[in-house]
């Protein structure tokens, strides 16, 4: 009887979707075709950009921190005692099942987005044209005041070269090792927009040299009317490919920029309307929705489909990648995009991908649901075949990207929260709700076939590999 | 057959959720029904076409329009708020009014209710020379409340009335919803 009554309450309540799948401390981690290698705290700071970088017989990851939090603004450094700005972690990952935590960097004093040092590239001297032979160049932003180069080819004792300061923000740069080309993404005083580009010869990364700053007509200094919308970051094909792809929008009014490099790297600089177009050969508007946080090229994708057709068997195309900001899902969904650029002047969107929500209830389980960004490494074992995607409470994401119309999940990982796993808050009724849920920010990929993704939520640093059939995919024995 | 018991505990799950939904839709209809006239001010139709985000409140009166509308998230330095010009061209919904807008002078710092932010004053291109609006850009941790009003913003008695008004109940009392209830 009473029975009956609790299921007439209690069935709408269920359906209704109260049946959340929320993390908690102990449980495992949710993974197909991928497991957890090995693991590292980084000290409970808040993760934005890993990269792996080859020096000698080692592997090392350099990771960029956002700030602190409202609890712990400098969490303690646990090799030398002492609390530290959030900043860049450097870690020897050579044994990814130990990994080594050899150095924190402290960065600029701050919280959250307003401080830390969230970017990070690496090249090695010996490949830049102009650089110290002996030397591994580690380029970083310094919270939203510089850009840095640091001597790491002792990771543990990096020391300092460069500054190109005086900014009021940074973000995703991209540096080409084989020229020293680097496109930073900077904050410039008068720039009517947070981020634009400023584009640096870094070939001789002590004597940095400025070429020019770039952004859209209308944000220049100086310009009026409507200002289009900030950068985000881009990725270089370097003078091989002779293309970089700007993203724009983040996660709302987003756009693909395609830009020819050498009319980039050597036209008019000074920053007028006429000299902002020159260098672009086509863009490509996403809906107010969606934003462009990564734009990842894969060029001349054979399409299994096309073989037969006397044209466009290959196809060019750019993997765009929104960012979710909101928690809770108080956003339209961000995901991941496919455009064929094929036709420069007339590029298309030709498929798109996101992890089902009802999957895991993921709008329910507290923190953002959505695509932050992709790896970005084009070394060739998982070039052009999977992409992995970090997507916040989902975790990362294998995608088999090999028919890019028809993008497939192979595998998944979400990591298993900890007690320094961060809360996230939503606001309703004039009270924070909170609650914590793996916010996996960033991946990266090394030669060897290990996946690195990072936490917003200061969960630390989780290295992966593939089983099964994601495994076979990327060719991997 | 139930027994009286069974129809009694029935019941009460019946009223329970039927005053669940009661409430529901109440809360919606008084959302709907947010006052349409107040001191002077006509509520008018969201005038811009849809874009990224929620449509805002549009409000006719004393010679002005007046346009606000929270930004969920878009603020760019959620410590320090909005302390640039350049933000207040960049965040607010000047370019839907005139997308030649042209700034009259640098901005002021301006408070709407306990939001901190900045306003600045321009000049609408496209609607005539003498067009002028006042874009205000005050913000609440990472979310951004913007406003513009047009019409003879020159007359600073004229934007005091309309900032009176942007801290009116009608207006208030809909943009802490939409942030949470602050």
């Amino acid at each position: 009887m009473m029975r009956l009554a609790l299921l007439i309450v209690g069935a709408p309540i269920l359906a209704g979707g109260a049946v959340a799948q929320q993390q908690k401390i102990g449980d495992p981690p949710e993974a197909s075709n991928m497991r957890l290698v090995g693991w590292n705290d980084l000290q409970g700071r808040s993760a934005y950009q890993p990269t792996i970088h080859r020096q000698g017989d080692r592997w090392i990851a350099y990771i960029g921190h956002h700030g602190g939090t409202d609890a712990v603004a400098a969490p303690i450094n646990s090799l030398t005692g002492k609390a530290e700005p959030n900043g860049t972690s450097i870690v020897d990952v050579t044994d990814p099942a130990n990994p080594r935590y050899l150095h924190h960097l402290p960065g600029q004093e701050g919280k959250y987005e307003s401080g830390g040092a969230q970017m990070v590239r690496v090249c090695d001297g010996a490949t830049l044209p102009k650089g110290d032979r002996r030397a591994v160049y580690m380029l970083r932003t310094f919270g939203s005041e510089a850009h840095e180069i640091w001597n790491v080819a002792d990771p543990a004792n990096p020391a300092l070269v460069t500054r190109i300061a005086g900014l009021k923000d940074t973000h995703k740069s991209w540096w080409e090792c084989d020229t020293g080309i680097a496109y930073l993404v900077s904050g410039v005083p008068d720039w009517r927009v947070r981020r634009m580009t400023q584009v640096y010869d870094l070939s001789d990364p002590a004597h940095p040299v400025k070429i020019r700053d770039f952004g859209l007509a209308g944000q220049q200094p100086g310009a009026v009317g409507a200002v289009p919308t900030e950068l985000h970051g881009p990725i270089s094909t370097g003078p091989g490919g002779n293309r970089v792809y700007f993203g724009y929008g983040t996660d709302k009014g987003g756009m693909l920029q395609i830009v020819d490099r050498e009319k980039l790297l050597k036209g008019p600089a000074a920053p007028t309307d006429d000299n902002l177009r020159y260098p672009e050969v086509g863009r490509l508007l996403m809906s107010a929705w969606n934003g462009a946080h990564t734009t990842f090229p894969l060029p001349q994708m054979p399409i299994a489909e096309f073989a037969h057709d006397s044209e466009g068997a290959k196809r060019d195309i750019v993997m765009v990648v929104d960012e979710a900001i909101q928690n809770e899902c108080r956003e339209a969904r961000q995901m991941v995009w496919f455009a064929d650029v094929s036709i420069e002047a007339r590029p298309m969107m030709i498929s798109n991908w996101t992890v089902p929500e009802a999957s895991g209830h993921f709008c329910q389980r507290g923190g953002r649901f959505g695509a932050h960004s992709s790896n970005e490494s084009m070394d060739p074992i998982f070039y052009r075949k999977l992409a992995f995607i970090a997507f916040f409470n989902a975790g990362v994401r294998a995608l088999d990207i090999r028919d890019p119309y028809h993008p497939m999940e192979i595998g998944y990982f979400i990591p298993a929260i900890t007690d320094k796993t961060d809360k996230r808050c939503v606001r309703g009724g004039g009270q924070d709700r909170c609650r914590t849920a793996i916010q996996t920010n960033n991946v990266e990929t090394d030669a060897r076939g290990y996946v690195y993704i990072v936490d917003r939520a200061n969960t630390g640093l989780h290295i992966l590999e593939l089983t099964g059939p994601a495994r076979t995919v990327a060719g991997l024995k | 057959m139930l027994s009286r018991r069974t129809l009694l505990y029935a019941a009460f799950a019946a009223v329970f959720l039927i005053a669940t939904a009661a409430f529901s839709a109440y809360v919606r209809w008084d959302v709907a029904h947010t006052p349409r006239q107040y001191d002077g001010w006509q509520r008018i139709a969201w005038p811009f076409p849809r874009d990224g985000w929620d449509e805002g409140q549009a409000w006719r009166g004393h010679g002005l329009e007046l346009y606000v509308r929270p930004k969920l998230g878009f603020c760019g330095n959620c410590d320090t708020g909005v302390v640039e010009d350049s933000e207040v061209d960049r965040v607010t919904d000047i370019d839907l009014v005139d997308p030649l807008f042209v700034p009259l002078a640098p901005g002021q710092r301006i408070h709407v209710t306990d939001l901190v932010g900045r306003s600045r004053l321009y000049r609408l291109r496209s609607r005539g020379a003498a067009q002028l609006a006042e874009a205000i850009a005050v913000s609440y941790r990472c979310d951004l409340v913007v406003a513009i009003v047009v019409g003879n913003v020159a007359d600073e008695k004229l934007r005091r009335t309309a900032r009176r008004f942007l801290e009116a109940d009608p207006v208030q009392d809909w943009i802490n919803g939409q942030l949470g209830e602050r």
